[in-house]
């Protein structure tokens, strides 16, 4: 006998009595009661609601998802045979490639043009592992080089297949222990919890960038989502570990940096202030820097101890800092340690490229539609810049004093999502993918209370579809219209959402008005969605702008995601009892 | 009955989303010798039905993939050919060979998937015809269909019809549930045998019960039905005169035939088959090295030829070499058991009876038959997945099968952008559903014979080392040589709970 398995020769009652029989074994919980699945997702669960345990399903929902994943990784990926700069999966590749052959000091320094390294340490320590992994199957993949752009078939897997164990290593960890700590919390049934974790899995947005269009933001928001976990259990040294890790490995959590600060800062100060926790988050999140840029700055020393450094000539004098000029005053460029302090400004200058404009590309982003009306690419930089952060200050600042005073676990994920979506909106330097970082807490309120009711499955729900159909110009140019299609209907379908079915604005028990105008202005947004997609597919432009539809799909995403910032502010000043009396203050829709 | 989620429906559209993101599976290959050869072969079909006048349809040969189906399946291309044209022209042209646009690879799979809805159909009927109290197993086992492994490796992510095929095979099951339905029952199956004639294998368990419970009266044998006999009769000689007049008329019949019967293959298929001749090759390559010991003549010719990779002639080393004829004598005396006890039935067969007839049927051909391909274990595994839900007797004999078939597909394809699916999907498939079987499954009231279910969890644990030795650990080890011997253990080890499994059930079939 190999395993303990049930053997089939007991007699079978018992069994059925555990087992999925009609109307044993009902569990107190106002969910069970229900008698039909009320939107897909449950009714694929359904079989699952009275099983003694959420651990059994939990693997069949690691495998549903890991085969989704895998199988959206069959299309193409960001850049295929597109030269000469190739995408994303280039750039990625490319680290990999410089990193296993570069000495430590120099990848910070070795062509930007070419996709030069710009995450901070941890991405490229990450690339690092997986370029000496790979080079163990293939060495010619990251040859320095010849390899790049390569197209390998093979090499595409390996990398599918690294997006994958990343994920499973960080994200889906973290998201697991996080809805079951959140949805505890919260008094939610595991059963529904169970539901709320497919649904974060299955997030179109993440599973189009990351393992269709290609990178590796699960690592990074799966960082963030352990810091979460990690409030939640009030373990507090290890938030702050996570949380470093996650600006480490991406920058883009700074979107989210206020708001750990905020929420760090108001349980040290409430209800009664506690310094000497203060004071160990302070020395925690320290020492985890100094951990993480420990192997470089080593790296460094023993590099120039070997002759190894960046100066342009031979014995010349070094080249001069790009950023922080004024730093070679105090210190002797001659010192030991000056290439250190070259490394890490080198590492400051990539990671955040403050001489790029203000946006990009066509992004739905405030300052994206503002240049619609008003040319501001006109106007000095310096000035836009002060607007940026101005604007982003002003729209972060409410949601974070919020949470400054009242740092409760159940809105800790409301103050992250109004904190990343006022980033999203009013910052500089935006890209369209940076909108998973405001998706990702808003989907998380799907575990807490009343998450899977109506109310906040319509708005996650909405956020999500507008937030994935904003990136649809940029699947689009790799044709990758298809997964996009087919991911983003099919979590419409499993949650019940438009454009699948219109079930979750309208309670049997008679509609309140407030339900009536979220339908009202949500139909709004799918209908122009919708009209977008048909206009999009079959009318070319006019001849003057060819980026018309483009523009349009930037103004309609501006104006949802303005308001889906908003719906998460109000949320927030709802649940966290701030406002003294509970008449409504403010109509949702503002 | 409020139990019923989720609905046949709410799977197969889930399934089909699944299958959409599929579509480039086994595809980008580096040359087309890897790729899917039955996806180039449906191509051409649709290029030859297309392009050519029905005379010339058997007897064309640009291509190396030859019409080979009956004429039922050559309209049907013929008619997905007409929606081809609008989508590629490419797609029909003759000389095109090996041609896969994008719109030629969306077109294809998506007829795949639309033409599944046959036997989501079928299911449907078949839950609906079932009684309330089993009602409930019945739709986990129609499910269990739809989302089976073996569909979706070898329909979704290779490329065949099957789910078409095997949804009017269903559909044909379901009819002969009601007395009143049977003359259709057997009319869809011929019509079927008209779409692909491997369902031959199954005739015989038709032909007897179409014979004992429409043509004779239930009470005595000796009863004729003549007014049954006279509407089977023609209705049969309509379907096939559809098919093959046309061809009759032109006097292409032989030639038609010897495409449909190719006997010159050899007796194992380019991957051995999980089957009984399977274990007699590998029989026969164990003895080659025991053989000197034990003093017996090699035959020394032999020795090269490995069952690999080449269809062609097998040849054995120490055994002696089975004839055709041998195959043919050993799988009608194995189908004839069975239908013995169909026929002298008290009263009628039953309805499970009747399946449980197919399903040995099934069993005979596949472990008995010359050049059985191993896809051809659909062939079991989706009728006896309509009764596995009987009564635990029947799911024990069900569950080493369920494993073996599909993991015995698995060298079908063999890179490694489908290898994580096709081992999660089918661990998922077998998780789930053998858990949702053992919920299922009434206790019997006949006692148990066999200690067959105490083997199968050991038997199921072993395919895990299995599976991760044949994938991963003898490239490492053995690097490109020896590529034969993952293919070899796979389909042995298959093999051996394929005949477990059948002698499990035969057993359950005669004590019952």
């Amino acid at each position: 006998m190999a395993a303990p398995s049930p053997s089939p020769h007991k007699p079978r009652r018992k069994a059925k009595k555990l087992g999925i029989g009609p109307d044993t074994h009902v569990r107190p919980r106002s969910e069970i009661f229900v008698r039909a699945p009320s939107f897909p997702l449950a009714a694929f669960l359904w079989p699952a609601r009275t099983a003694s345990s959420q651990w059994q399903v939990l693997p069949l929902i690691l495998m549903v998802a890991g085969l989704f994943r895998w199988a959206a990784g069959l299309w193409g990926y960001s850049g295929f045979n597109r030269p000469p700069l190739f995408g994303d999966y280039e750039a990625q590749r490319h680290w990999m490639e410089i990193t296993t052959h570069l000495p430590i000091s120099q990848w910070y320094f070795h062509d930007l043009e070419w996709w030069g390294l710009d995450y901070p340490p941890l991405t490229a320590y990450h690339s690092w592992a997986l370029g000496k992994i790979g080079a163990l199957i293939n060495p010619e993949w990251f040859a320095l080089f010849t390899s790049r752009g390569s197209d390998d078939p093979t090499l595409k897997i390996f990398m599918r297949a690294t997006v994958i164990v990343s994920e499973y290593l960080t994200y889906i960890p973290a998201a697991v222990v996080f809805v079951r700590r959140y949805s505890r919390l919260s008094g939610v049934s595991s059963w529904t919890a169970s539901l709320a974790l497919v649904a974060i899995l299955m997030q179109p947005s993440t599973i189009l960038i990351d393992h269709v269009h290609f990178q590796y933001n699960t690592v990074m928001l799966g960082l963030v989502l352990a810091t979460m976990a990690s409030f939640l259990a009030e373990r507090y040294k290890w938030s702050a570990v996570f949380f470093v890790g996650a600006l480490m490995f991406k920058q883009m959590a700074l979107y989210y940096a206020f708001t750990v600060f905020a929420y760090l800062l108001g349980r040290c100060f409430f209800p009664h202030i506690k310094l000497t926790r203060l004071f160990g988050i302070a020395l925690v999140t320290l020492a985890t820097y100094a951990v993480i840029v420990l192997p470089l700055v080593i790296g460094t020393l023993y590099d120039s101890y070997r002759g190894v450094t960046s100066r342009p000539d031979l014995d010349g004098p070094p080249a001069p800092l790009p950023i922080f000029p004024w730093v070679t005053k105090f210190i002797d460029t001659n010192a030991f340690y000056y290439p250190v302090v070259e490394v890490l400004v080198q590492v400051l200058h990539r990671v955040f490229p403050f001489s790029r404009g203000l946006f990009e590309d066509k992004v739905a982003n405030f300052w994206c539609a503002l240049n619609v009306v008003l040319k501001i690419r006109n106007y000095p930089a310096v000035l836009l810049q002060k607007a940026a952060l101005g604007a982003t200050l002003l729209s972060i600042l409410p949601p974070n004093i919020i949470i400054f005073l009242r740092p409760r676990k159940t809105t800790m994920p409301l103050a992250f999502a109004a904190t990343a979506w006022g980033f999203f909106l009013f910052s500089w330097q935006v890209h369209e993918k940076s909108v998973l970082l405001p998706l990702m807490p808003m989907t998380l309120l799907l575990a807490g209370k009343h998450g899977m009711n109506r109310e906040i499955r319509a708005w996650v729900g909405f956020a999500n579809i507008l937030g994935a159909w904003t990136m649809f110009p940029l699947l689009h140019r790799v044709d990758l219209r298809i997964p996009y299609a087919v991911l983003t209907l099919l979590w419409a379908y499993l949650l019940g959402l438009p454009p699948a079915s219109w079930s979750v604005y309208f309670d049997e028990r008679g509609t309140t008005w407030s339900q009536l105008a979220t339908a009202v202005l949500h139909t709004g947004f799918y209908l122009l969605m919708g009209v977008w997609h048909v206009l999009e597919a079959f009318v070319l432009p006019p001849a003057g702008k060819p980026d018309l539809w483009v523009v349009a799909n930037v103004g309609v995403g501006v104006a949802g995601f303005g308001i889906c910032y908003l719906w998460c502010l109000w949320r927030l000043t709802l649940d966290s009892d701030i406002l003294p009396a509970r008449g409504k203050p403010k109509k949702k829709t503002q | 009955m409020s139990e019923t989620y989720p609905s046949l429906g709410q799977c197969a559209l889930v399934a089909a989303a699944f299958k959409i993101l599929l579509f480039p599976a086994y595809r980008f290959e580096s040359d087309w010798s890897l790729g899917s050869t039955d996806f180039e072969v449906h191509r051409n079909w649709l290029a030859i039905t297309h392009s050519l006048p029905i005379s010339e349809w058997y007897y064309e040969k640009t291509s190396q993939w030859t019409l080979d189906y009956p004429p039922f399946f050559a309209y049907f291309e013929w008619v997905l050919a007409h929606i081809a044209r609008l989508a590629d022209p490419g797609i029909v042209r003759i000389f095109n060979l090996e041609y896969d646009s994008w719109q030629t690879v969306y077109f294809q799979r998506t007829t795949v998937i639309l033409t599944e809805l046959v036997l989501v159909y079928a299911l449907q009927c078949f839950i609906d015809s079932t009684p309330l109290a089993s009602r409930r197993a019945a739709q986990v086992a129609a499910l269990s269909i739809i989302l089976s492994p073996g569909l979706m490796i070898i329909d979704h992510i290779h490329f065949q019809y099957n789910g078409f095929m095997y949804g009017i095979l269903v559909w044909s099951l379901v009819l002969a549930r009601s007395r009143s339905t049977l003359l259709y029952s057997g009319l869809v199956f011929a019509a079927l045998l008209c779409f692909k004639h491997i369902y031959l294998y199954l005739a015989p368990a038709y032909f007897v019960f179409l014979l004992r419970a429409y043509c004779l009266s239930a009470k005595s044998v000796f009863r004729i039905r003549f007014l049954n006999c006279l509407k089977l009769g023609a209705g049969l000689a309509g379907i096939f005169a559809a098919a093959f007049g046309p061809f009759a008329a032109m006097g292409q019949i032989p030639q038609m035939l010897s495409r449909l019967f190719p006997f010159s293959r050899g007796l194992c298929h380019a991957y051995w088959a999980p089957n009984i001749w399977a274990l007699y090759s590998f029989a026969d390559r164990a003895l080659i090295h025991l053989a000197p010991r034990l003093g017996i003549e090699v035959n020394s010719e032999a020795l090269g030829s490995v069952t690999r990779g080449l269809v062609g002639d097998t040849a054995f080393a120490v055994l002696p070499d089975i004839s055709p004829r041998t195959c043919f004598i050993l799988t009608l005396f194995f189908q004839i058991l069975p239908l013995i006890k169909l026929f002298r039935w008290v009263g009628a067969p039953s309805w499970e009876d009747f399946i449980g007839a197919v399903t040995l049927c099934g069993y005979a051909s596949f472990l008995f038959g010359w050049h059985v391909h191993e896809k051809a274990i659909l062939l079991v595994i989706i009728p006896f997945s309509l009764i596995a839900l009987r009564d635990r007797r029947h799911f024990g004999a069900f569950r080493p099968l369920a494993v073996a078939g599909h993991v015995s597909l698995f060298p079908l394809l063999f890179t490694p952008a489908e290898f994580p699916i096709k081992t999660v999907y089918t661990i998922f498939w077998l998780v789930t559903f053998l858990m949702a079987f053992e919920h299922l499954a009434p206790a019997s009231n006949k006692p148990r014979v066999f200690l067959l279910d105490r083997f199968s969890t050991l038997y199921i644990a072993v395919s895990i080392p299995l599976i991760a030795y044949c994938s991963l650990v003898h490239q490492i080890i053995f690097g490109k040589s020896y590529e034969f011997l993952p293919l070899m253990f796979t389909s042995s080890y298959a093999a051996i709970g394929v005949v477990g499994s059948w002698v499990g059930y035969m057993v359950v079939y005669f004590t019952s």
